[in-house]
């Protein structure tokens, strides 16, 4: 009899998504993968309360080639993102109710199943797994963007497969220096296997330098796929991190550069999905940061942060995909005015914008500061984290810019584009209504953050956000910021949208490295042509002397005189005399 | 009869835009208008002014060394945002390059895109 305790609850979303694979095309079985994705997360979820008990679960066992694997293990801190990958499917789910395809509906289902297992799993050969489960399944969200999101899709699973071949050998050099343990808690970084490790997740979650694939792959995904892929990948990285590396130093800076660097590339953007990418990129260095503080404090604001920013950022894709849909683009330069056709989908954009920039009685607003508060506190011992708590204030400003402005402004406000089009359809209304009542409730002083907070994993009970001095600096911080705005709009120094290609580091590999491995194909091309021209030379020229010598016309062929042929006979016996007498 | 009353002291271009609007953004059309557009800079003026005294009055509990300033987080958020949106000149020379530079092609999402190649852009 098979113990369902035993089993991943993510498993149960992968088999959903097998399932929707195999039901025919159709309007009725289009339905029946609806009733999948919706429900399969519910069961999910439903399944993670009956085996989740308040304390650390471990099942799953089993030995395979030797090796002991932990399939199941569900704790304080894995049961967070279990629950919120499992709202944010149903979520999902609602918002693509309209779209009547199988490869996102079964891929849709396999990843987030997989997103699920993977921060279930207890060791790192099911992370493992896991982590390749979800680049391959999630890849075809992206290539349902069409012709256009063919390479972008290429490149995100050569760097995802390459992500998760890193971490095997990680895994494998680590457990190696720990005595065969596989067992996945903290790393840290005093082995190689740690470092190699760091740089797998590092490319997930969008590290500087190991970020382009995600504002190269999501704008071009299809509007539902867009939407499904902000939310698990990044998100398990994040949780791989809070796993492995909590406390480690490196990741504040890392961290740091993170919220700061993608707020320059956001403003010049014109795609608002790619601007949106650039915000996901910003809000995950908010996380990485938190983690390397690594106080109870930052790790409550990271646990929250993740939370709240999966149902925002979400949001926010869904707004905008709300308005791709009908209007047939997100580009900025092509939007505007759209609030006189799409009123309900302007108001949970902007609920979303306000979110994200963490406006008082929006959802991370209760979470944010935890992490910035936990950099101030540690920099009253180390002064030097001042100027991350610096950088973190930068990067609300920016954050403020790219999401709490410029998204709604230009899609919504701004200048009229003359577009009239229908409001979102209901499902897509539903979807954006229930993420917009989640991001005020988490945030609700009466009862709506201290749920949130009984999700984190440390006893959250001695920081209140709603003191009078935060509200009032928080405040001060965005109506700054927004006064800035007018200000420079007013006076014209506001960049205007322009259609363009920004370019990123990828452009070292779309361009520089495409444009040297043409180098080097075409002077392979040309050396096997100088080589082939050498041997073939060679060869003609071999034959050609050998023509002349032995042929009957040839050198050897001629008569000698009998002197000449005399000496030559009376050297070869020399010769011969010679090599018998030394063989003997 | 205000309904009527009122629909007469319209112009013709605010009736199409009332017809053309979806029922629950007409009382909101007032947003479009170019007199609430040029002062709504008034609104997080004031908001960031009554913020600042209010932080004298409630200062931080766990200050950082910039806390000593009065206003100081409006100071960071309007500087930052400045020195954010100046670079967008540099950095768009620096990096803006035609839509076509990598040569992929395609819409995106096939099914429901409008895109063009080339476009006009707005202010």
């Amino acid at each position: 009899m098979i113990d369902l305790f035993q089993i991943n609850p993510g498993l149960w979303m992968v088999l959903a998504g097998m399932i929707c694979a195999l039901v025919p095309k159709g309007d009725a079985f289009a339905l029946l993968r609806k009733a999948f994705i919706i429900g399969a997360p519910i069961f999910a979820a439903v399944m993670i309360t009956q085996i989740y008990t308040s304390q650390e679960v471990i099942a799953g066992k089993m030995t395979i080639g030797g090796l002991e694997l932990t399939t199941l293990r569900i704790d304080n801190l894995s049961m967070v993102w279990g629950y919120l990958f499992c709202l944010i499917a149903v979520l999902n789910g609602i918002f693509g109710f309209h779209e009547k395809c199988r490869i996102t509906d079964s891929s849709a289902l396999v990843y987030a199943g997989a997103a699920i297992a993977g921060v279930f799993a207890g060791d790192l050969l099911t992370l493992f797994l896991f982590w390749e489960l979800t680049a391959i399944s999630s890849v075809f969200l992206i290539w349902r963007g069409g012709e256009s999101a063919y390479a972008a899709g290429i490149r995100y699973l050569a760097l995802h497969v390459l992500s998760g071949v890193i971490l095997l050998a990680g895994a494998i050099i680590h457990a190696s220096a720990n005595g065969g343990d596989y067992t996945f808690n903290h790393i840290g970084l005093e082995t190689l296997g740690g470092w190699l490790i760091l740089i797998a997740i590092g490319i997930k979650c969008g590290f500087p330098f190991l970020h382009m694939w995600m504002q190269d792959a999501y704008p071009k995904a299809s509007i539902t796929g867009t939407v499904i892929l902000s939310a698990f990948t990044t998100k398990m990285a994040i949780y791989a991190l809070a796993r492995g590396y909590v406390g480690v130093d490196i990741l504040i800076y890392i961290g740091a550069v993170m919220t700061c660097f993608p707020v320059f590339f956001a403003l010049i953007e014109n795609d608002l999905r790619r601007v949106l990418s650039f915000s996901l990129n910003n809000q995950l260095g908010f996380m990485v940061c938190g983690i390397g503080i690594g106080t109870e404090l930052a790790l409550n604001g990271v646990v929250g942060q993740v939370f709240v920013h999966v149902i925002f950022k979400s949001l926010l894709f869904m707004s905008i995909g709300a308005v791709m849909y009908r209007v047939g683009t997100a580009k900025a330069s092509e939007l505007g005015g759209l609030f006189r056709s799409m009123p309900f989908t302007t108001v949970f954009c902007l609920i979303g914008a306000g979110s994200i920039a963490a406006f008082p009685l929006l959802a991370a607003f209760v979470t944010k500061a935890m992490i910035i508060s936990s950099v101030i506190y540690e920099a009253h011992h180390n002064s030097g984290l001042y100027v991350i708590a610096a950088m973190l204030l930068f990067a609300s400003a920016g954050v403020m810019e790219h999401s709490g402005i410029k998204v709604p402004y230009f899609t919504f406000f701004s200048h009229d584009s003359g577009r009239r089009v229908k409001e979102a359809p209901w499902n897509m209304l539903v979807a954006m209504g229930l993420a917009s009542a989640l991001c005020i409730f988490l945030a609700f002083p009466w009862g709506g953050y201290q749920m949130l907070y009984s999700l984190m994993p440390y006893d959250s009970s001695g920081y209140t956000p709603y003191t009078v001095d935060h509200v009032v600096f928080q405040l001060q911080l965005l109506f700054a910021a927004i006064s800035a705005f007018c200000l420079l709009k007013k006076v014209g120094l506001y960049p205007s949208e322009k259609r363009a290609e920004i370019l990123d580091f990828d452009w070292t590999y779309r361009k520089l490295g495409l444009g040297i491995m043409r180098w080097i194909g075409a002077m392979w091309t040309r050396l096997g042509a100088v080589i082939t021209r050498i041997r073939d030379n060679a060869i003609k020229g071999t034959g050609r002397r050998l023509y002349q010598m032995f042929s009957p016309a040839g050198a050897m062929s001629e008569a000698a005189p009998s002197g000449l042929a005399a000496a030559l006979t009376a050297g070869m016996l020399i010769l011969v005399l010679i090599f018998v007498y030394f063989v003997r | 009869m205000p309904k009527e009353n009122q629909r007469d002291t319209l112009t013709e271009k605010e009736l199409e835009e009332r017809q053309n609007a979806h029922p629950f953004a007409v009382p909101f059309l007032w947003l479009g208008n170019q007199k609430v557009i040029d002062n709504f800079i008034w609104l997080p003026v004031i908001g960031m002014i009554v913020t600042s005294f209010l932080g004298i009055v409630y200062y931080q509990k766990h200050p950082a060394p910039w806390d000593v300033v009065p206003g100081s987080w409006a100071i960071i958020g309007f500087v930052s945002y400045s020195f954010i949106v100046l670079c967008a000149k540099p950095l768009t020379a620096l990096l803006a390059r035609p839509e076509d530079y990598y040569g992929e092609g395609g819409l995106p999402d096939p099914d429901v895109s409008t895109e063009h190649t080339i476009g006009d852009h707005h202010d």
